[in-house]
């Protein structure tokens, strides 16, 4: 990651979840700052309007849960790829939905990655671990470069 | 039916009973009335030929008695010929008048006088045609005397005859009337009869139409019952299939949703695991550096650590498996079904093939009952329900005895019945119903499995709008039997939300 303003915005409504995701991204080395949003509602809100949300400021990468309990993580997918200041922010989905169709919907709503959560735990620090260490290494578009 | 049509059905059969009784005596009446009319017919003609018996008498003794004055008055030829035929004649038809009139003692005491008469004057022609044939006048003219008593003679006959006459007159009369009768009655029986005819052939077709329409009412009945029978198995099936839709949507949730909170279980116990290292380190450092800072509990809690998360493990590792089984049935039940004709006979030879190397080892074998019925099903789905009956049918064998396995399918109606017969131990009537439920197993515990195969190929048998049955008796093998439509539907289904 070429700048530390990156911000990692994590949508995930599983706490549990959320906190393993961290503990071993942060285990992967990367020390950007983590915001953490439990529903869609909020997420988008701060995805769009907040001052210092992606959408105004800075560049971001967003890992996505597809099981929110407000609304599908597809539906919050759909409008960060439609929307012209955010379309090009790295979207990699996280989630426990390994169906087919469900990943391929993702990819052709723009999806940048897509990783299914294991239910072993070491393969789920594995996984996120290496995620940590793509992250490390992906450009991220400064918004507005093109807008 | 009910009570009051058998009644009704007993009603019929007594009237026609009745009507056909009516018309056996209507029909010995009608002869009866025909051999009286006969009878009376047969005694006018009777009473006729009496009457020309004696006509033909009156008109002989009024022959004799012309050819005799006709031959007083001159010797002709012609005459002597009448007399000579006439005198034969007349006693031939007195005889023949008695013959007829014996049953008429009146008649017969008259033919008696007549007769007495009739041979007076036959002897006094005799005597007239005698003398006149004599050479000598004397006896030519005493001839003429006999005239006189000739003349008194036919008188008498004239008299006796009309007698005789008007008794056979009145016997015609009354025995007219007799045959009049008889005919009248005659006709009146026959009229009744064809009344009585036109009454059991009128009833008869009433009974024949309304027996027809009752048959042909029953025929609807039965066919609407056939096509309901029909309609209820498909609406059965649709929805045996929407609830399996729905179960399989269920279930997919269900694991999803389940594989959250045990992603946190297991990932929380592997952070506690990791946490034991360096906390036994740390206990061992006090226990070195300043023992009397530990006691006994904190230690021993320590200790029973491993074990407490090794019971952690074992359970999620346990309750992923299941959680996978589930998602697995899940994601096979929302396949896209792809109709397409399948040949059974085929499908089962490659799946023995696949098999073959383990039959060898078991010394089982698998028939397969050719030729099998064409079908339109989805060739994977089928597939797998087969080669999880076979496989099973190879797996619970009866110990002691070679496994034959035999796989056969036929066609009813608009379905096509699987079946797969082996002589392996058998399922318990009891359990024959919970081998199909998920995780649910039956018998000997000594195969691997996780209970999953049957209910897998009861979801499936669903999908493809079957029904799986089993019918075993413990020890005695088991079939079990695929019932499926003869061509699949598929009906386009909704995409499913993750």
């Amino acid at each position: 990651m070429s700048e530390h303003s990156v911000n990692i915005i994590m949508i995930e409504d599983d706490e549990g979840h959320a906190r393993l995701i961290e503990k071993n991204i942060r285990r992967a080395g990367i020390a950007n700052a983590i915001r953490h949003f439990v529903d869609g509602t909020s997420a988008l809100d701060y995805l769009f309007h907040a001052p210092d949300g992606p959408a105004n400021n800075g560049p971001a990468l967003i890992l996505l849960d597809l099981n929110l309990p407000d609304m599908s993580g597809i539906d919050i997918l759909a409008k960060i790829k439609a929307d012209p200041r955010l379309k090009r922010t790295p979207v990699v989905v996280l989630t426990t939905t390994d169906d087919k169709q469900e990943i391929q919907r993702c990819y052709d709503l723009g999806a940048n990655v897509y990783i299914t959560k294991p239910v072993n735990y070491e393969n789920f620090a594995r996984a996120i671990q290496q995620l940590g260490l793509f992250l490390s290494v992906i450009q991220v578009p400064e918004v507005g470069d093109d807008a | 039916m009910t009570i009051s049509d058998r009644y009704f059905q007993r009603l019929v059969l007594a009237a026609m009973a009745s009507g056909f009784v009516l018309l056996l005596i209507a029909a010995g009446i009608v002869v009866l009335a025909t051999s009286e009319r006969q009878r009376s017919t047969a005694l006018v003609v009777h009473t006729y030929t009496v009457e020309r018996a004696l006509d033909t008498f009156s008109i002989l003794s009024e022959q004799l008695e012309t050819a005799r004055r006709g031959y007083l008055l001159h010797h002709r030829q012609a005459s002597l010929d009448t007399f000579r035929r006439t005198v034969a004649a007349i006693p031939i038809q007195l005889d023949q008048l008695q013959f007829l009139t014996r049953d008429n003692p009146v008649q017969q005491s008259r033919i008696v006088g007549l007769r007495a008469e009739a041979e007076r004057h036959l002897e006094s022609a005799r005597q007239t045609f005698q003398r006149l044939a004599d050479p000598n006048p004397a006896m030519q003219a005493m001839a003429d005397f006999a005239v006189d008593t000739s003349f008194v003679s036919m008188i008498t006959l004239r008299h006796l005859t009309d007698v005789m006459n008007d008794e056979e007159e009145r016997l015609l009369a009354r025995r007219l009337a007799a045959q009049h009768e008889a005919s009248f009655q005659l006709n009146l029986v026959l009229g009744l009869v064809g009344v009585l005819i036109l009454l059991i052939m009128s009833g008869a077709s009433w009974i024949v139409l309304r027996y027809t329409a009752d048959l042909s009412k029953a025929q609807d009945a039965l066919r609407a019952v056939n096509t309901g029978l029909e309609g209820a198995v498909s609406a059965r099936t649709a929805e045996l299939s929407r609830a399996n839709d729905e179960i399989q949507r269920f279930a997919y949730i269900v694991s999803h949703d389940l594989r959250s909170p045990l992603v946190n279980v297991m990932g929380f116990t592997a952070e506690l695991e990791a946490a034991i290292g360096p906390l036994t380190e740390l206990t061992n450092r006090v226990d070195a550096g300043a023992p009397e800072l530990m006691d006994s509990s904190a230690r021993d809690a320590l200790a029973d650590l491993p074990e407490a998360i090794g019971f952690i493990r074992a359970s999620t590792n346990k309750m992923d498996r299941l959680i996978n089984a589930i998602l697995r049935l899940s994601r096979e039940g929302r396949r896209t079904l792809a109709p397409a004709p399948v040949d059974i006979a085929a499908l089962a030879a490659s799946i023995r093939d696949s098999l073959q190397f383990r039959l060898n080892e078991l010394g089982a074998e698998i028939a397969i009952d050719t030729p099998t019925p064409a079908i339109v099903t989805d060739r994977l789905a089928l597939e797998q329900i087969l080669s999880n009956l076979i496989e099973n049918s190879t797996k619970y064998l009866q110990t002691g005895r070679p496994g034959r396995i035999v796989v056969s399918a036929r066609q009813e109606g608009q379905r096509v019945i699987i079946d797969v017969v082996d002589n392996g131990r058998g399922v318990a009537p009891g359990d024959q119903e919970r081998i199909f439920e998920l995780f649910r197993r039956s018998g000997v515990q000594d195969q691997p499995g996780e209970g999953l195969g049957l209910a897998h190929v009861r979801a499936l048998s669903y999908r493809l709008g079957g029904v799986i049955t089993c019918i075993s008796a413990l020890g005695a093998g088991a079939t079990f039997r695929l019932s499926l439509p003869k061509v699949l539907k598929v009906e386009p289904r909704e995409g499913m939300a993750a």
